[in-house]
């Protein structure tokens, strides 16, 4: 990004190679939608090469283009309409007692990171996320997606480690409660 | 510690975030908790699910970026060789071009008396020399004089830049010839 501040286009040609295909993931999983992530994505890389000039390197370099991506998004987001709040923090599947009503996989069951995610499946997952508050979809995203830690999240998100910590749980209660019965079947 | 407390503590083991105390109180839970032991196992679930949604690189997506970033000038170009470049790679190849030339031109008007050439060349020789105000003229062929000329010409980069070709040589990329020839180096405009 230096080189490329400094008037290399090979250096933005080389960093566009390495992170566009971070950045329209991520732009998909956060619009749900293909053509909003490719438009999206355009906007991100404007962005990145519009603020070139006043970029300095205070944090990882994927730490700070994953912000302009969320930004970028979000404001997108906002654009068609989202409020960010369609679905309550809490879920009125969820039973009184705090346990979500999925059937138990039993003891034999594989490692639940083996699932098959077949197509079904993963449209009902990109459906349920969607459906998430922004701040929480965009925390579960970047944590589990993208593999940012804790602390990288909060950088990109502007808040602390806690609130993370907080918004992923909640993202998970949210996905599981509309999930269960695919992930039980 | 109850479920609904240790339930968030769960998330952050999941994802390898929780303290050493925050996991060791989880592991003495699950320990005793089979309800939160399946919790614990769909929360890993469903975090794997998220990778499964990649969507892909649409067709024509790093084309297009790079058309839009340089629409609006937020892309440096790429590197032209401008004139004085040009001028450092021209000469000293014109030059060799034309030692090499030189070198291989039979002099005839140098060995000329010696020469058992045909008559019509010792008619030449024996012609009344050129006017030449350095007075060597009677050495030199017709060649040899244009091969001076063009050591002169080289030798005077102003006249060689005359011909205005090295302005518009480019050597990566076409342009736009309305471009300036001399783009400012290391830096982007329009930003």
């Amino acid at each position: 990004m230096l080189l490329f501040r400094e008037g290399s286009r090979e250096a933005f040609e080389e960093l566009f190679s390495r992170h566009h295909r971070a950045v329209v993931r991520f732009a998909w999983r956060m619009t749900g939608d293909p053509s909003a992530a490719e438009e999206a994505a355009q906007e991100i890389f404007l962005r990145i090469a519009r603020a070139a000039p006043t970029y300095h390197p205070t944090a990882k370099f994927t730490t700070w283009m994953y912000t302009v991506a969320r930004r970028t998004t979000l404001n997108y987001l906002r654009d068609t309409k989202e409020d960010g709040e369609k679905v309550p923090i809490l879920s009125a599947g969820e039973a009184e007692d705090g346990v979500f009503p999925v059937q138990l996989p039993g003891p034999d069951d594989r490692n639940p990171e083996q699932v098959v995610w077949e197509a079904q499946l993963t449209e009902r997952f990109r459906r349920a996320l969607g459906e998430l508050p922004e701040g929480h979809r965009a925390a579960f995203v970047l944590n589990r997606g993208d593999g940012l830690s804790y602390e990288e999240v909060a950088q990109v998100l502007g808040v602390t480690v806690q609130a993370v910590k907080t918004r992923i749980f909640r993202a998970r209660e949210m996905l599981l409660s509309r999930l269960s019965k695919d992930l039980s079947a | 510690m109850g479920c609904r407390d240790i339930r968030e503590s769960i998330s952050a083991c999941v994802d390898g975030e929780a303290s050493p105390g925050e996991a060791a109180a989880v592991r003495e839970h699950l320990a005793s908790c089979e309800r939160c032991r399946v919790l614990e196992r769909q929360m890993r679930a469903v975090g794997a699910g998220v990778r499964q949604v990649r969507g892909s690189v649409p067709d024509r997506f790093r084309e297009e970026v790079f058309a839009r970033l340089e629409s609006e000038g937020a892309l440096p170009k790429r590197k032209k060789v401008d004139s004085t470049t040009w001028r450092w790679v021209a000469v000293p190849l014109a030059a060799a071009a034309a030692l090499g030339f030189f070198l291989l031109t039979p002099r005839e008007g140098i060995r000329g008396p010696e020469s058992p050439g045909p008559a019509t060349a010792r008619i030449e020789t024996s012609s009344p020399p050129a006017p030449s105000p350095q007075g060597n003229g009677s050495a030199l062929s017709a060649e040899d004089r244009e091969m001076l000329a063009m050591l002169d010409l080289l030798e005077d980069p102003e006249a060689f830049d005359a011909t205005d070709d090295a302005e518009r040589m480019e050597l990566l990329a076409p342009g736009n010839p309305a471009d300036s020839p001399n783009p400012p180096r290391g830096g982007r405009s329009g930003v």
